[in-house]
């Protein structure tokens, strides 16, 4: 959380990704920094997983992926 | 509200206090009322009656406006009806209804101050209640966030270190000033904002401001968004000005400010902070952003803070009476200011040569060959002031001399002259021009005893599409 | 924690805001920093072949442990490289 904070400052738009464990922890930390980065939570688990479903996990959160870096349309 | 019957309000750091434990106890035998007891320091205490009431708060005791302990008070259906300090036999036995208390003790012994006498407890207690009235948003910063980052992350810094802006520093602040908090100043530019004095004060804690300077900074705000000094389109233009505030009167002594060696130059917290706390609520309060709506080209270190006072004790009037305040009255004047330029003059001894030399320079602020559209200010140094209050000279004489001296042949000016495309129309060539118009010229005197250099700020544009410099009164 | 009483006119959010995003995506140079926890980097291969099959240019890097933050280095290389970044994967 802290790298995606830092660069955000730096002016790079950033996203984190973590398992659905982690949302406590990036509640908390996103308070402790004072900041409100963009975070998308994966289903846990993470380290059993067979390669294709980690391939899987990474296409269902692609399109979140896609909302969080790019600035939303607005109607003209 | 207050229980019925007999309350006490006692502390165990009191040598009466401890006297009377036992006749309080007594008193809850004797008595037919109930006897309520609070105690400031010390819930245990007294021992005889098994302890007290917590009042370390002291609201209780605030509430009735205590200075002494022990106090005494008979309560009659929620109301007080008679009261007596420290103990006296005789003024318990009044008070109570109940003869021959404490027998064996002193007759009567005086208390002791009331813990709500103590100035620490008072300031810290008006603090909390201050903090209660602001208004302002608040802000939690992130139990891992270091203050100072904190603040240049939210944008809220010049690109120097601010000092962060708690409750408690913004109430000290405010006792700065008689006015209300809540209290509008003005309407900043260039996003219009309603500011209060509470939002001025942020700022003023920010920029590191004592509360006395904060009058100063009030002023300085309600002239600089004035129509006249249009501190909006001073924000938006590419020149080099920014608002220099030059103060006069007796406040600037009372608050330490300096106007002499370095006047201009850092080391004075009055001088530094004042100018400072004015840009930071312009760009914070107001949205006037480097890179943002201001757009200067370059410039200049004077946006930092640009604030001084004059040397009033001289032989010319202070700007202040120039401009139609009375001396004793303290003003501020705010001037669309470039940065300073030196001008030498070590050989002059008349006043003549000298003001001479002050034409020949003044001729080149913005350009030689632009008269009339950019103002200027002259500070003028104690070494240089000498030669004029030795010939005699006021300071009308001076403006009047060197106002001769700046008028212009057309010809030198028009485009196309001396090589330079700058200049005036050649429609003008003909005519004579002042370098200034009138009221374009602004005097200060300040600056250290030695050194026969005196100052030249070059202005802004002036008139409708500029700024008009503007005096403000400084209320306390 | 530290309070602080906002000085600017209250007209944006009181937190710290994200950085700006980009209207699009096109020629933009995308990010991708591996935190280094296991399988993160098979989740990232697929989405760096999901950005590449959209043309865009995708640079990966790593972190040496996802133990601390990420060196002052790394990250103004990503910085300057970059227009976008996505971190990834913890658990």
């Amino acid at each position: 959380m802290h790298d995606i904070v830092n660069l955000e400052a730096l002016g790079v738009p950033g996203v984190f990704l973590a398992s659905s464990e982690f949302t406590d922890a990036a509640a908390a930390q996103s308070a402790a920094l004072g900041a409100d980065p963009a975070v998308i939570f994966v289903p846990h688990p993470i380290q059993d997983r067979t390669d294709t479903e980690m391939r899987d996990l990474a296409d269902d959160a692609f399109a979140a992926i896609m909302t969080a870096i790019v600035s939303p349309v607005t109607e003209q | 509200m207050l229980p019925d019957g007999l309350v006490a309000i006692v502390k165990r750091d009191c040598p009466t206090c401890v006297l009377v434990g036992p006749v309080l106890a007594e008193l809850r035998d004797r008595s037919q009322s109930a006897v309520t007891i609070y105690s400031q320091d010390d819930p245990t205490f007294p021992e005889a009656t098994g302890g007290s009431i917590d009042d370390r708060d002291l609201n209780v005791s605030f509430a009735l406006d205590l200075d002494t302990v022990p106090t005494l008070i008979r309560v009659e259906n929620g109301q007080e009806v008679a009261r007596t300090v420290g103990w006296s036999r005789d003024h318990w036995a009044e008070l109570t209804g109940i003869g021959e208390l404490g027998v064996g003790l002193t007759d009567h012994r005086p208390g002791c101050g009331s813990r709500t006498q103590d100035p620490a407890i008072t300031a810290a207690r008006s603090t909390k209640e201050g903090e209660r009235h602001l208004q302002a948003r608040r802000v939690e910063l992130g139990t891992e966030e270091d203050e100072a980052e904190a603040m240049y992350e939210r944008g809220w810094s010049d690109g120097l270190p601010v000092v962060a802006p708690t409750a408690a520093r913004v109430v000290r602040m405010l006792t700065g000033t008689t006015r209300a908090p809540e209290d509008i100043v003005a309407i900043i530019p260039p996003d219009l904002v309603e500011c209060t004095v509470e939002k001025i004060a942020i700022n003023a804690v920010m920029a590191g401001c004592r509360p006395e300077y904060l009058p100063v900074v009030l002023a300085a705000v309600e002239a600089a968004c004035t129509d006249e000094f249009n501190m909006h389109g001073l924000l938006a233009t590419t020149w080099f000005s920014g608002p220099v505030i030059v103060v006069n009167g007796p406040i600037t002594k009372a608050i330490g400010m300096n106007s002499g060696i370095n006047a201009l130059g850092p080391g004075n917290r009055a001088n530094a902070t004042i100018g400072r706390a004015l840009q930071l609520v312009i760009r914070n309060v107001g949205g006037g952003r480097p890179g943002d709506v201001d757009r200067a080209t370059l410039g200049q270190p004077g946006k930092y803070t640009c604030c001084f006072a004059e040397h009033e004790d001289a032989c010319w009037e202070p700007m202040h009476v120039e401009r139609g305040f009375r001396a004793e009255q303290n003003t501020v004047t705010l001037f669309a200011g470039e940065g300073v330029r030196g001008m030498v003059d070590q050989l002059s001894r008349t006043p003549e040569s000298l003001t001479r030399s002050f034409a020949a320079c003044l001729r080149t602020t913005a350009h030689p060959k632009l008269p009339i559209a950019f103002d200027a200010m002259i500070i003028i140094t104690p070494d240089h002031l000498r030669v004029y209050e030795e010939a005699g000279w006021s300071k009308a004489r001076f403006r009047d001399e060197l106002g001769a001296l700046l008028q212009i042949d057309g010809h030198e000016m028009v485009r196309g002259a001396s090589g330079i495309e700058e200049g005036i129309p050649e429609a003008l060539a003909e005519i004579t021009l002042p370098k200034f118009r009138d009221g374009g010229l602004l005097i200060a005197h300040a600056g250290g005893a030695a050194g026969l250099f005196s100052g030249i700020m070059g202005g802004w544009a002036s008139g409708s599409v500029g700024s008009e410099s503007v005096s403000r009164e400084v209320r306390i | 924690m530290t309070t602080l009483l906002d000085p600017t006119s209250e007209r944006a959010p009181g937190t710290r805001e994200r950085a700006v995003r980009p209207a699009t995506l096109d020629g933009a140079t995308i990010g991708l920093l591996d935190i280094t926890k296991a399988r993160g980097d098979v989740f990232l291969d697929r989405i760096a072949e999901r950005f590449e099959a959209g043309g865009h240019t995708v640079l990966r890097f790593a972190k040496p442990t996802f133990t601390k933050p990420a060196p002052i280095d790394l990250r103004h290389e990503i910085s300057a490289k970059c227009d976008v970044v996505i971190e990834a994967l913890a658990d």
